[in-house]
């Protein structure tokens, strides 16, 4: 029962995009006619992407709190565990939207689990989009952290 | 035109149907607030404390594409019938349709989106106690009219966001020369609408980076029959730029603004003021993380910054009208800002205020906590 509630509250907590949005960052990440397989790890659904039985990498959707919409995004890693590129699937705010911006996700490229992600430090900021881009930084590296540590134990493979 | 309104009106009601399932309704709060201390330098002028701000901000959405915003205010912690000091405002109060990245409709009272405090106004966001003095007497922050607008991002990755308004204008009837247009926002009740007036902005964004452009026109007669009863009678036009950059521990910022009083002539004529027809100035900041040295590693901020205002409310004055030098200000201000998260502050700072007439000048010990959330 208690599983079915958090299910449901999780759910509802979690907007979920487009599929078609899905679709279109795993190929702008991991190139056209790549497989895509969902693996299930807890409550969690990772996206394992392969082309011709090898291993590209996985993704994982997630969602944050911005001002007062959740900002929903996509973190893909490759098989090394390092990241590969992050990804705003679907921003609802009126400001900060800066975020989306390949300038700003580009700065996360190449980073492992290990690497300290601070804003002002590794990560730069933007004027007027502080608290998107404080959001998006936490969830990308509660993500990668999640992503990495599945992979390690081999939940993911 | 009756085409546009047709694919309008399919393409409005294709994207309310559109709307994914499961779009939730939930009610967000938040809020900022500061406090400060402040001690002028000179014969009867004791320390003074002060809630300066006290806001709740309240927000509501309704499903994927409308969401309500809003904030509250309570200025100077208190306000009792016939007592001086103290306001009670609604600050902004809006609707948002989202029909794209590219698009937002907004309805309300909106904030003119002039300079770089106006709209972004959280104490944690700014250095020293209070904001600028140029955000307070050339650019009238917080400024909040009533009307209807779009904002967005412009698609490609370009980094340009835009918004645009159109709002009710300001009234002529409460310009003044030391604070400008200041007294001629009508913030909300009952704002007449004689003199619709445009507004707007374009800005462009990198990581480190923002650079903005602003713009107001529209008249200000309130169709007083001396000044015109035009919609555009005795218009005033603001244009303004500033920019933000961030580099390693150091943060620097700039906003400068134009603003053209046509008729201040007439203007000063009709209500016995001086208004001046030219009001202009700006300033820069500088600033550096000073734990980026002390303690490297740290996720806290301590600021050491120096601001440098010039400006002048009578840049330009009407024929008739002399010039007060004393209004001709420059701020000078230096402290520090301590960030034991991006979102709370404590700030105490030290400001030389002098002008071209060598009037009045004096210095100003502040101290203030700050937080947004």
């Amino acid at each position: 029962m208690t599983i079915v509630l958090t299910a449901l509250l999780l759910a509802a907590q979690n907007p979920a995009p487009p599929a078609a949005k899905v679709a279109a960052s795993i190929a702008r990440v991991f190139g056209s006619g790549t497989r895509v397989d969902t693996l299930q790890v807890d409550s969690a659904a990772v996206l394992r992407v392969s082309r011709a039985d090898s291993l590209l990498g996985f993704a994982q959707v997630g969602n944050v709190l911005g001002k007062d919409q959740p900002i929903t995004f996509l973190v893909a890693i490759d098989p090394g565990d390092r990241l590969k590129d992050v990804d705003i699937l679907v921003y609802r705010e009126p400001y900060g939207g800066e975020v989306a911006y390949e300038p700003w996700r580009r700065q996360f490229r190449g980073k492992t689990a290990g690497d300290s992600l601070r804003v002002g430090r590794e990560i730069r900021s933007i004027s007027g989009a502080t608290i998107s881009v404080h959001a998006v930084t936490l969830g990308v590296r509660r993500l990668l952290a999640d992503l990495t540590a599945w992979h390690q134990r081999g939940a993911i493979r | 035109m009756r085409r546009v309104l047709r694919w309008g009106l399919c393409w409005a009601l294709a994207a309310g149907l559109s709307r994914t399932a499961g779009a939730q309704e939930r009610t967000t709060l938040g809020g900022y607030g500061e406090l400060h201390y402040t001690n002028p330098t000179g014969p009867n002028t004791p320390g003074v404390v002060n809630l300066a701000r006290f806001v709740a901000y309240l927000a509501h959405t309704f499903d994927d594409r409308l969401t309500f915003r809003s904030e509250l205010e309570v200025e100077d912690a208190k306000v009792e019938g016939g007592q001086p000091g103290g306001e009670v405002s609604v600050e902004q109060a809006y609707l948002d349709y989202r029909l794209a990245d590219w698009l937002t409709l907004r309805t309300g009272l909106v904030l003119p989106p002039v300079g770089i405090i106006n709209e972004t106004h959280e104490p944690p966001t700014f250095n020293g106690v209070d904001r600028p003095g140029f955000d307070n007497d050339v650019i009238p922050t917080t400024w909040r009219e009533i009307g209807v607008g779009a904002v967005g991002t412009i698609p490609g990755g370009t980094g340009l966001a835009y918004r645009v308004y159109l709002v009710n204008g300001l009234r002529a009837d409460g310009f003044s020369a030391s604070e400008g247009i200041r007294e001629g926002r009508q913030e909300g009740p009952l704002a007449s609408f004689a003199n619709p007036s445009f507004t707007g902005r374009l800005e462009w964004a990198r990581p480190g980076w923002k650079v903005g452009g602003s713009f107001w026109y529209g008249g200000t007669a309130n169709a007083d029959s001396v000044l015109g009863t035009g919609s555009f009678a005795a218009p005033i036009t603001l244009v303004s730029a500033d920019v933000r950059y961030d580099v390693g521990g150091a943060s620097f910022r700039g906003e400068v603004a134009n603003i053209n009083v046509s008729d201040a002539g007439a203007i000063d004529a009709r209500y016995g003021t001086t208004v001046g027809s030219r009001i202009a100035g700006g300033y820069i900041e500088g600033a550096y993380d000073l734990l980026r040295v002390l303690v490297p590693g740290a996720a806290q901020k301590l600021n050491a910054f120096v601001r440098h205002e010039r400006y002048d409310t009578q840049a330009s004055v009407p024929t008739g009208v002399t010039r007060d030098r004393s209004l001709a200000r420059r701020l000078t201000t230096f402290g520090l800002t301590y960030k034991p998260t991006w979102n709370t502050a404590f700030k105490g700072d030290y400001q030389i205020v002098r002008n071209a007439a060598g009037v009045g000048e004096h210095e100003v010990l502040s101290l203030g906590v700050g937080y947004q959330f």
